[in-house]
């Protein structure tokens, strides 16, 4: 049983705050991933989890287990690092073992671990070549190799897609999902990239500046943001957020909430329509065709800007004025301090 | 003309004109070779590249006028052992102050700076007493001492520590994950990735140790004591005048493999002092 | 503190041989050294006015060892760039000539001025045989203070250029190609191209190798010992000789060690030069 609990966790770099009270319960072989902008402090609350970097305050458990004062390499956790981190000057055999000699591991045994994870990872014919004779596929799969052979109990990733090129990072991608559900052991894994945040995790857990700003499965990030931060984070193209008094001509509702400021609607939940009276008006100032759909950038009448995705054949021409329309399950009131107001999902 | 034979000349003038200018680089280690056979009386005669003579003999008697392979032996031992000293001690401190966060870090550093800075022959008198009140004069140990915690040292330190600098530091996060004490990252990763460094300091720490002169020259008076430098410069007859063949002969015997070695790997060493120079 | 057990020997040796004789040569420098009885006597900045204004022999130093610097850092500095412009870009040879040019490097200083005494004696001296064959009749290079001078100097450079070689060379390599591709598309002539492009870029490094080459200048020691031990007639005694002398010859311990601060303070000013035009050209 290897869950995860942080409490109160506070990390200073000098008078610099980059970790401000996180508070987390990571469960048994949950795949959590850690999401926000860059520098918002992703790395910095997984190298206070690996031991690092020493937390400033606050109170780490790993398997129930108080971990402040413990040994990086007594966590019982392997890091996979961004730039992968092999040592050049060894082989990949010696790379992958490197650990486990350094734990006293028996030779037989340590031989056998590095077989076992060369299998899986579809390395054997590399094991004798050294870091700088492999492609940065392989050197992504040696580094994950090398966090396998200790058996730990919990994987901690930080961005290891980030230096792949876009093919590759999508094939990793689904290996380490694969590779998460033969082990089923607890990882953590760091991402700036919401799409890698999406498909892979069990629970995502949004930061921004150093703090959670919200913490659930894919769907209910997708679905039910907890604030316009989220709501703009999670979902590419980004949401739209207009003024509250848009909600009315966008979707049929009952009420709008009184203490809405603001409505978001995502790019893929708006629909063109003829720009009759009562409906959202705008110019088409850009289409961006990309294949499946086209982007369209639409200037609103009220002076914001809209991006709306638009799926059939027939393309409004640039200048055109057009109408949006969108279902109210679909809009997301936020109060003036950014927050969703909930109730609002559930009104129709 | 042709561009391309404009282009064959211009090269041609260039290499002749290279070729003069390294005559005086060149010439004097083929006329002390060349010299170092000869005879006094053929020294003093019309020049000649070849000796009329080769009088192998100057090589023997170098060994007899003073103990010559005994001060071979010094030198070569004495270099050695500062080149491990200071490899040792520079790339400990180096490391420290390139990773490692501790009170005093930066007036160290300063200190550090500082003594780079200072000649030897501001503190050599200070250091005489010192030496001469531990009672080693006339020992190796101040051959040994002052060059490893001297300016070369603090050099040596330096560059080390910015070749640590520049290593990637997830490599030793790696490393400490891995289980690692810090004294574990220090000489299994860091080191083992510092090569280039590493040579650079030896290179340069062994030759100046066996350039050394100033040292010797204060604190070594036996004859078997010497090292080479101040050998070469003894071989005066008893007026003290340069014995010519014989001061010669033994310059050969002690720049010659030197050379060699320099030949072998010119690369190596042109790019050592090249990556002590940058950074001083 | 795990950090003060990589960094103790270091530090310990250093406080030994460094600062501690650092703090004692101000100190001797203040004190004269009765020889028999082995007593310092404080004496205050009596030899700091002994060397600056009553002996004469220092003002004498100081300006060989002026001479020596002037002659020495601008020949230095113009053929090692000359030598380095040959010599950075690959061709048939580079590398045997770089090889050449550096081997005087490693070679001691002592092998290196015993050779060049050899080579530069007055009568049966090689120099003078080559030179008599195109029928000059070579002066007695090292009898005379300024032939001396010149020829401490001369040799030196040679011994020495290489260094200064290397940096330059390393400083070209760093400019991009992309810049002279670029001038050389508007019409500029080789000429124009090093005068208006890679002469501005090498501003640092010539900065830099200039005082490193200027500090080396005042520290030179075995060259000067072994070619003309400071004569003739004191021609060629330069600081550092004249410390040696001053203080393990004569054993004026006293004076030596305010001669050794003056050299401190000198190279000190000229490090801190430096410091400052590096500061000004990382701006
Ligand atoms: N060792 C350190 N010293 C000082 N500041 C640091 C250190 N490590 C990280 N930071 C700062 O902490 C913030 C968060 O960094 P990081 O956790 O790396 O962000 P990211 O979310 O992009 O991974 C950044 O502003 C960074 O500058
Ligand atoms: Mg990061």
């Amino acid at each position: 049983m290897t869950n995860v609990f942080l409490k109160g966790i506070e990390k200073r770099f000098g008078s610099v705050e980059v970790i401000r009270g996180v508070d987390l319960q990571i469960d048994d072989g949950e795949f959590v991933v850690f999401v926000g902008p860059s520098g918002c402090g992703k790395s910095t609350l997984l190298r206070l989890i690996s031991g690092l970097e020493h937390i400033s305050a606050g109170d780490i458990y790993i398997g129930d287990r108080l971990v402040n004062e413990v040994q990086p390499a007594q966590r019982g956790v392997a890091m996979v690092f961004q730039s992968y981190a092999l040592y050049p000057h060894l082989t990949v055999r010696d790379n992958m073992g490197f650990g486990l000699k350094v734990r006293k591991v028996p030779p037989a045994e340590r031989q056998r671990r590095i077989g076992e994870a060369a299998a899986t990872l579809k390395l054997d014919a590399l094991l004798d070549r050294y870091p700088r004779e492999l492609s940065g596929g392989q050197r992504q799969r040696v580094a994950i190799g090398r966090a396998i052979v200790g058996h730990p109990d919990v994987f901690l990733f930080d961005e290891p897609l980030s230096n792949l090129d876009a093919e590759l990072r999508v094939h990793m991608r689904s290996e380490i999902a694969a590779l998460h559900k033969r082990l089923a052991t607890t990882m953590i894994y760091v991402t700036h990239d919401q799409i890698e945040a999406m498909t892979l995790a069990d629970k995502i857990v949004v930061l921004r500046d150093g703090r959670v700003e919200q913490v659930g499965s894919p769907r209910t990030l997708y679905e039910n943001p907890a604030n316009i931060f989220v709501a703009q984070f999670i979902g590419s193209p980004k949401m739209n957020v207009l003024p509250a008094d848009a909600a009315p001509l966008l979707a049929a509702l009952p009420a709008t909430p009184p203490s809405a400021e603001s409505v978001g609607v995502r790019p893929e939940h708006l629909t063109v329509v003829s720009p009759g009276e009562g409906v959202l008006r705008g110019e088409v100032t850009l289409c961006e065709y990309t294949g499946a759909v086209t982007l369209l950038h639409v200037a609103l009448d009220g002076g914001h800007d809209c991006l709306v995705i638009y799926d059939e054949r027939e393309m409004p021409g640039v200048g055109s004025v057009i109408g949006l329309r969108a279902e109210g399950q679909n809009l997301h009131f936020f109060n003036q301090h950014g927050q969703a107001i909930l109730a609002s999902a559930h009104s129709t | 003309m042709t561009q391309r034979q404009i282009r064959i000349l211009y090269r041609t003038c260039w290499t002749i004109a290279l070729l003069i200018v390294a005559i005086p680089f060149m010439f004097p280690f083929v006329w002390m070779v060349s010299a170092g056979f000869k005879s006094t009386t053929e020294i003093f005669g019309a020049p000649t590249l070849i000796p009329r003579v080769w009088r192998w003999q100057n090589f023997i008697e170098v060994f007899t006028y003073q103990p010559f392979a005994r001060q071979y032996f010094n030198s070569l031992y004495i270099a050695i052992l500062v080149t491990v000293l200071t490899l040792i001690i520079s790339s400990l401190a180096g490391y420290a102050l390139a990773r490692m966060r501790f009170a005093g870090a930066g007036l160290l550093m300063l200190f550090l700076i500082s003594a780079l800075m200072v000649p030897e022959e501001v503190t050599i008198i200070p250091n005489f007493f010192l030496i001469r009140s531990m009672g080693l004069v006339d020992t190796h140990w101040p051959l040994i001492l002052l060059p490893v915690f001297g300016p070369q040292g603090v050099m040596a330190t330096f560059l080390m520590r910015q070749y640590f600098l520049a290593l990637p530091k997830e490599l030793e996060d790696a490393g400490k994950m891995d289980g690692l004490s810090r004294f574990g990252v220090w000489w299994r990763i860091a080191l083992p990735m510092s090569r280039p460094a590493i040579a650079a300091v030896a290179i340069i720490t062994f030759l100046s140790s066996w350039n050394l002169f100033l040292e010797p020259l204060i604190f070594l008076s036996s004859l078997e004591m010497f090292t080479l430098p101040l050998a070469l410069s003894n071989f005066n007859d008893s007026y003290g005048l340069p014995l010519w063949n014989l001061q010669l002969a033994a310059t050969t015997l002690a720049v010659v493999p030197i050379l060699i070695v320099y030949l072998i790997a010119q690369r190596q060493i042109i790019e050592s002092f090249a990556l002590s120079g940058v950074k001083g | 503190m795990e950090a003060w057990l990589f960094v103790s020997p270091s530090a310990i040796g250093f406080l030994i041989f460094f600062l501690g004789p650092l703090c004692a040569v101000v100190y001797f420098s203040m004190t004269e050294w009765n020889l028999l009885t082995q007593q310092a006597a404080f004496v205050g900045l009596a030899n700091f006015k002994n060397a600056l204004l009553e002996n004469p022999d220092f003002w004498h130093v100081v300006r060989n060892s002026v001479i020596f610097a002037l002659g020495l850092v601008p020949l230095n500095m113009a053929l090692a760039l000359t030598l380095a412009l040959a010599l950075s870009r690959p061709f048939f040879g580079v590398v045997f000539f770089r090889t050449v040019f550096f081997a005087p490097v490693v070679t001691s200083a002592i092998a290196w001025a015993i050779v060049w005494k050899f080579l530069l004696q007055g009568e049966g001296g090689f120099i003078n045989q080559m030179l008599a064959i195109v029928g000059i009749s070579g002066p007695n290079w090292l009898r005379e203070p300024n032939w001396a001078m010149a020829a401490v100097i001369v040799t030196r450079v040679i011994k020495m250029v290489g260094l200064n070689m290397i940096l330059y060379i390393a400083a070209l390599q760093a400019i991009p190609r992309d810049y002279e591709a670029a001038a050389r598309l508007e019409g500029a002539s080789r000429w124009q191209i090093f005068r208006m492009i890679i002469w501005p870029l090498l501003a640092p490094t010539t900065l830099i190798i200039m005082v490193i080459t200027t500090i080396g200048s005042f520290k030179v020691f075995d060259h000067i010992y072994q070619m003309t031990g400071g004569g003739p007639e004191n021609g060629t005694l330069v600081l550092a000789f004249y410390i040696y002398q001053q203080g393990f010859k004569f054993f004026n311990i006293g004076y030596a060690s305010a001669l050794a601060m003056i050299m401190f303070v000198i190279v000190m000013m000229l490090t801190i030069v430096q410091v400052m035009l590096r500061r000004k050209g990382a701006e």
